[in-house]
């Protein structure tokens, strides 16, 4: 996550301005998102290059494959990655009688699960040309037995869209390019951030994106659809499912509470149970209890002791930036536990009310703010709009309204301009909402990697089948190197189609997911 | 332990040429150049995680005959022919496809096939209703219903006005109006507030206008951010107490499996209720050809009920010879049919030639199986010829001199008749038997210094893995043949003479499960 920390209070291209193209002039605007003109040697992406038929979009998850056509509002086909389908061809011993009751042979030998996962972000000691494989067998499917249902597909390469998660280890992204040149063809390959895309999906441009994945759940900081920050921790459904494990099998055995983190062979043991078993208990039957101390409401429920996972969770949110309209999405299979976004939501409302939204904790900190001697510079620095104006947020109920905190002198907003409040209002301009803390919904990164490619919008990587061909992925420059080139600070990327036309084809990135060395 | 049958699986020389890029311990991507010459020394593992990938069973092979190369599932382009129902058998239009959609469903609960119902008239009328002309059309809403596990639409509150178009109407249940039509204009208008239905795609598609309109007016604007339902934005309902009851009440039984999930169309249904049916997945017949030259490798009948092929160049029928591999020696009484470990057993391979003209075969196996538990193989005669398939009007005479030979065997030579290296054990019109002896390994599991380990350090002790029982043999065949020169390949063959006989080798790799060793 090197690479895009730039400071927020930069100018930023917006979707807008990337769009409107040449004849776009420096127009006055708020002075967030000014918009950028573009020069007509860089092109207008809107214009050029447009394809006929749509492109593949392909969210890659560590269980899941999403995969449909861009401009599409469900991906055409979900696939999980399930054991049966690492299977040889022709092995139909899956429709045996007894297959099923002989799960433990099956599993043995194999960390717990392992079937399950396209890949663990561990890569050490994986063979990448192995998952390679398993996505090739799943994507091969997926091409042409599944997306037959609606559109005819035909031989015809067509340009693939990847939405990646924002931690993507660069092998396994490596490996995954290298099978989607490799097989299918795909003329080039964009990469959409995950995070960034759900943000878009919601309709925002900033929050705090928390997803519950597989191997992580990831915090992600979004400003002006770039990633701020991101956060990552080990508690997600693989714990999730291994906590319900562990309860299940105290549940048979009818222990209380015992010594836990069993070593794998134990559990294949006689009474323990699958992993499809826990997997399935934790989809169906989890939910989630309330936060103890509610920020305004109060009442107790009884849940299953595994969701104590969940609590700590939240702890560890960045900061967002000024203002932080905060989007849950939720991907994997503890994502659907009822009431777990609520408990998210009020787990960050407390958080917010106790600590507001300045990161620097502690005693050095709080003589600072109470020493009037730095007050001054203080105040005259967020005047100055350099430092992001902190705005204590609260909800009142759940729909989302909210009282402003009282905020200091030096905070109380300019009078009103009643000339650009005019243009403002000719332009249907909305000041974008600030210090709220929302919970918005999202159709999730695959529909907002299908709308974003649908309409245009230049990905954070594009690669071209031929230079992965000759470079792969040593090839891959830092993404500054070649912003510097290009002279352009980037929310969605500069690279994507205007580097097709520049006549630079070396410099190519792999947005955020960085460079080898 | 189910019955073993010995198999045979080729894999596809297409496997080499895949992009190795990173390998598993080193963080550098250089070494896959020397990895990928390294393959041609190593001997095949069939056991390792990639194989299971391009090993295939013979049927499912094809043959191009202008590249002379195996294709596998994964190494042809395909294209498709026909687009059909599997459970009406009605060819679908690739025209029609998006404006009529499906015509048949699936019971979500049990995948059975639905068939349209009157609401009213209980089931088993309803079947005698549709067996009798003469009784009265029932009328009034329709219903989906399951004959095998007796779902019906109804449970999820859906009937339908007529029993035609049953796909429309879901949808038009489902999605309500078409929202594709529905723009929403700008911003300030909101024309119709409550017009959007609470569904992904009614939300997707308020959102692509929105963007839209946001980024398509002639005068550069600053985007701003969707915030209302019209434009696709929407808060979460973080009150999800109600579901929580319901979980409590209908329990177990009234969630959905991960398997019934799974085969909805939209992601995201928790209760029996929401279960949409499931509209059938078509299946496709597809033609095949080769990726390099282009040809036309197979050709299903484009008719949907006739199931021949117009062209058809299987890898058993134009090049491969086919492997059966048998006991040499079948213990009496079969006993448990598994393989003693560390006492020799003999198998037969019989190697039949498809091709018209005499093959030459060389084997290649590595002296111990790969794996943890290496087992000796022995191949006694890794190099044959066989000669050519016969035509078929030569065939019954060959099936007499056959009998001849089985029943002179039959009769004297059986205790004479020993396997010997270096010659082969029968040979008959286009056939060849050839036997392999094993010794197989011990499954035991303990870290025993005799064990030949080859410069591998840390000795795997974890159990048993699935399938790590079977005995499977990498074997390497080399064919060598001379053959008519194609007439596809004018350009190359102009140099040579017309008359000369082409000579053609193919090589591959297969792997051979021999039978499974008992575990004592």
């Amino acid at each position: 996550m090197s690479s895009n920390t730039g400071p927020a209070s930069l100018p930023h291209r917006t979707v807008s301005s990337i769009r409107a193209g040449a004849h776009s002039t420096a127009a006055p605007g708020p002075p967030q998102t000014p918009a950028r003109p573009i020069t007509s040697t860089l092109g207008s992406p809107s214009t050029s290059s447009r394809v006929d038929d749509d492109p593949i979009v392909i969210e890659l998850g560590s269980r899941k494959l999403r995969i449909g056509f861009a401009g599409d509002a469900a991906p055409k086909r979900v696939v999980t990655f399930s054991p049966d389908q690492q299977r040889r061809t022709g092995d139909f011993r899956a429709w045996e009688p007894d297959f099923a009751s002989q799960w433990r042979c099956r599993a043995s030998g194999k960390p717990w699960g392992a079937d399950h996962e396209l890949w663990r972000l561990d890569i050490r000691g994986q063979d990448l040309a192995v998952v390679g494989d398993k996505l090739e067998r799943e994507l091969r499917d997926a091409f042409f037995n599944c997306l037959t249902r609606y559109l005819l597909i035909d031989a015809k390469p067509r340009k693939a869209t990847l939405v990646l998660p924002p931690t993507l280890p660069i092998p396994l992204l490596s490996s995954t390019l290298d099978t989607i040149f490799h097989h299918f063809h795909a003329p080039t390959i964009s990469l959409l951030s995950s995070p960034v895309m759900t943000a878009f999906a919601a309709g925002t441009r900033s929050g705090l994106i928390v997803d519950l994945g597989w191997h992580e759940t990831t915090v992600t900081a979004v400003y002006e659809y770039r990633e701020v920050q991101s956060r990552r921790t080990v508690r997600a459904g693989k714990l999730l499912v291994e906590e319900t494990y562990e309860f299940l099998l105290r549940a048979v055995r009818g222990q209380p509470a015992t010594v836990r983190a069993e070593k794998i062979e134990d559990r294949l043991q006689d009474e323990a149970l699958s992993f499809e078993e826990c997997e399935e208990v934790a989809t169906r039957m989890l939910w989630c209890k309330r936060a103890p101390r509610q920020p305004y409401r109060r009442t107790a429920d009884e849940g299953l002791p595994t969701v104590h996972e969940h609590e700590e969770e939240v702890e560890e949110v960045p900061p967002a930036e000024d203002h932080s309209p905060m989007t849950i999405t939720l991907n994997s299979c503890c994502s659907h536990v009822f009431g777990l976004k609520r408990r998210i939501f009020d787990e960050v409302s407390i958080l917010a009310e106790e600590r507001g939204w300045d990161t620097v904790r502690g005693k050095g900190a709080e003589q600072y703010k109470t020493n009037p001697k730095f007050q001054r510079d203080n105040a005259g620095q967020a005047g100055n709009g350099g430092m992001p104006i902190i705005v204590q947020s609260n909800t009142t109920s759940s729909d989302g309204e909210a009282t402003e905190a009282p905020v200091k002198a030096a905070d109380v907003p300019q009078e009103v301009d009643g000339v650009e409040d005019h243009i403002k209002r000719e332009r249907n301009y909305k000041p974008p909402v600030q210090g709220l803390l929302r919970a918005i919904d999202s159709l999730g990164p695959w529909c907002g990697g299908s709308l974003a490619t649908q309409m245009k919008v230049p990905a954070l990587a594009t690669i071209d089948r031929e230079i992965w061909g000759q470079q792969g992925v040593n090839g891959a420059t830092r993404p500054s190197e070649v912003d510097i080139k290009s002279g352009q600070r980037q929310s969605m990327g500069p690279s994507g189609l205007i580097r097709g036309q520049a006549a630079q084809p070396s410099n190519w990135t792999l947005g955020v997911w960085g460079t080898l060395f | 332990m189910a019955s073993f049958t010995p198999y045979t699986y080729i894999q596809c020389p297409c496997y080499d040429s895949t992009v190795r890029g990173w390998t598993a311990d080193d963080a550098s991507p250089t070494i896959s150049h020397e990895l990928s010459e390294d393959d041609d020394d190593h001997a095949f593992d069939p056991r390792a995680p990639r194989s299971t990938f391009s090993l295939y069973p013979l049927e499912y092979l094809l043959y191009c005959d202008v590249c002379h190369q195996i294709r596998c599932p994964r190494c042809v382009s395909e294209e498709l022919v026909t687009i059909y129902c599997p459970n009406c058998l009605f060819e679908v239009g690739s025209s029609s496809l998006k404006t009529e959609g499906n015509r048949c469903f699936q019971c979500p609960i049990c995948i059975g096939p639905l068939a349209v119902q009157a609401f009213e008239s209980p089931p088993e009328s309803a079947l005698l209703s549709s067996d009798n002309a003469s009784t009265p059309i029932p009328s009034g809403p329709w219903v989906l219903t399951c004959s095998y596990c007796h779902w019906n639409s109804s449970e999820i509150g859906i009937k339908f006005d007529k029993p035609q178009g049953i796909f429309a109407q879901l949808q038009k249940l489902r999605y309500g109006e078409d929202q594709s039509k529905h723009i929403v204009s700008g911003d300030t208008s909101p024309a119709k507030p409550d017009s959007i239905p609470d569904t992904n795609k009614a939300r997707f598609a308020a959102l692509k206008s929105f963007y839209g309109s946001q980024t398509q007016k002639n005068k550069p604007t600053i985007m701003r951010e969707a915030d209302s339902i019209n434009e696709g934005f929407r808060l979460i309902n973080l009150d999800e107490s109600s579901a929580i009851s319901q979980l409590r009440r209908d329990g177990w039984d009234g969630t959905v499996t991960s398997a019934q999930t799974k085969t909805q169309v939209e992601e995201g249904a928790r209760f029996a209720d929401q279960l949409w049916p499931i509209p059938y997945l078509l299946r496709t017949k597809r033609s095949k050809r080769c990726p390099v030259c282009r040809h036309i490798i197979s050709k299903p009948e484009p008719k949907v009920s006739n199931t021949r092929w117009r062209i058809r160049l299987a890898a058993n029928n134009n090049a491969i010879p086919s492997i059966s591999i048998k006991p040499l020696n079948p213990p009496p009484g079969s006993g448990s049919g598994l393989l003693k470990p560390r006492r020799p057993a003999q198998f037969l391979l019989t190697f039949k030639n498809p091709l018209f003209d005499d093959v030459k075969v060389t084997l290649a196996t590595p002296a111990t199986t790969p794996g943890r538990f290496a087992s000796r193989v022995t191949v006694l005669c890794p190099e044959f010829h066989i000669d050519a398939n016969p035509d078929n009007d030569m065939y019954l005479d060959d099936v007499l001199k056959d009998g001849e030979r089985e029943r002179q065997r039959q009769r004297g030579d059986e205790g004479i008749h020993q396997a010997e290296a270096g010659k082969i054990w029968e040979r008959g019109r286009n056939w060849v038997s050839i036997v392999v002896e094993v010794v197989p390994a011990s499954l035991r599991i303990e870290p025993s210094p005799s064990l030949p380990s080859k410069g591998d350090p840390e000795l795997d002790l974890g159990p048993l893995r699935e399938d790590e029982d079977i005995l499977e043999i990498p074997m390497f065949v080399r064919l060598e043949w001379e053959s008519e020169p194609s007439h596809d390949q004018v350009g190359a063959t102009t140099s040579k003479d017309k008359d000369a006989r082409e000579k053609r080798e193919l090589a591959y790799w297969c792997a051979i499960g021999i039978g499974r060793i008992s575990q004592d």
